[in-house]
């Protein structure tokens, strides 16, 4: 049952321009706190890139939330 | 993360100052056979050649001009540290970009080369050979490149 639940949550999905929106944080300021370029923000919020896990701990410690408030899996087109 | 294999981002513009002068002097010694006579010096080939086009003996100091094989070296260097200097803000998902760049590259010049081995033949696939020796750093560097700077666009217009 599990197996074949989880083959339906494909897509990583993300709410990075939430978090963003309410900390009043742009996407330059986010991508220079946690050392990277502009288009890495840029491709996560449009679910072009699955960032690294490094990056994805990172990312939560900016918004003081758990890696699973941000990241989720999401149902596949 | 850690890119490993990659050089310094300050070699970048050397690299490009270095890989253009060589594709201007690449390109004109191929199209129109100019040679630096200053570059006339002494050589000490490992392989001889007793074709009747020219003689060269191995292991024998013979004269050459070496404008051709000066701008051979200025494109590779030079290429290959325009391709792989890291990028001022290189990131992880900047190394996915040349990862999937040098796979595209690779994918485009060996179709170039099949193409030109079923269309070119005898001396002229010669020709192709010499320019075949630099094209996969130059579609790599080409498509790098443009899709840095799309997604660079795509950011900036957010």
């Amino acid at each position: 049952m599990y197996c074949t639940n989880q083959k339906k949550w494909q897509v990583m999905n993300n709410n990075l321009k939430v978090e963003r929106a309410i900390q009043n944080m742009t996407q330059a300021r986010l991508a220079e706190i946690i050392g990277v370029s502009r288009q890495t923000i840029n491709a996560m919020e449009l679910n072009k890139y699955v960032p690294s896990t490094v990056l994805a701990l990172k990312i939560s410690k900016v918004f003081d939330k758990s890696v699973n408030e941000i990241f989720f899996l999401d149902k596949g087109d | 993360m850690k890119s490993r294999f990659l050089f310094s981002h300050k070699y970048k513009p050397f690299g490009w100052i270095l890989f253009l002068a060589g594709l201007i002097f690449g390109v004109l010694f191929l199209i129109f056979d100019f040679e630096i006579p200053a570059l006339e010096v002494q050589v000490f080939p490992l392989f001889g050649d007793n074709g009747f086009l020219s003689g060269v003996e191995a292991f024998h100091w013979g004269g050459n001009n070496i404008t051709d094989e000066i701008a051979t070296l200025l494109i590779v260097v030079g290429g290959i540290l325009v391709a792989f200097s890291k990028t001022k803000d290189e990131d992880e998902y900047i190394s996915i970009i040349r990862m999937e760049s040098l796979i595209w590259a690779t994918y485009v010049n060996y179709i170039v080369l099949i193409i030109a081995t079923l269309l070119v033949f005898n001396l002229s696939f010669f020709n192709v050979m010499i320019v075949n020796m630099f094209t996969v750093l130059v579609f790599f560097i080409l498509r790098f490149h443009y899709v840095l700077y799309k997604s660079k666009k795509m950011a900036g217009d957010e």
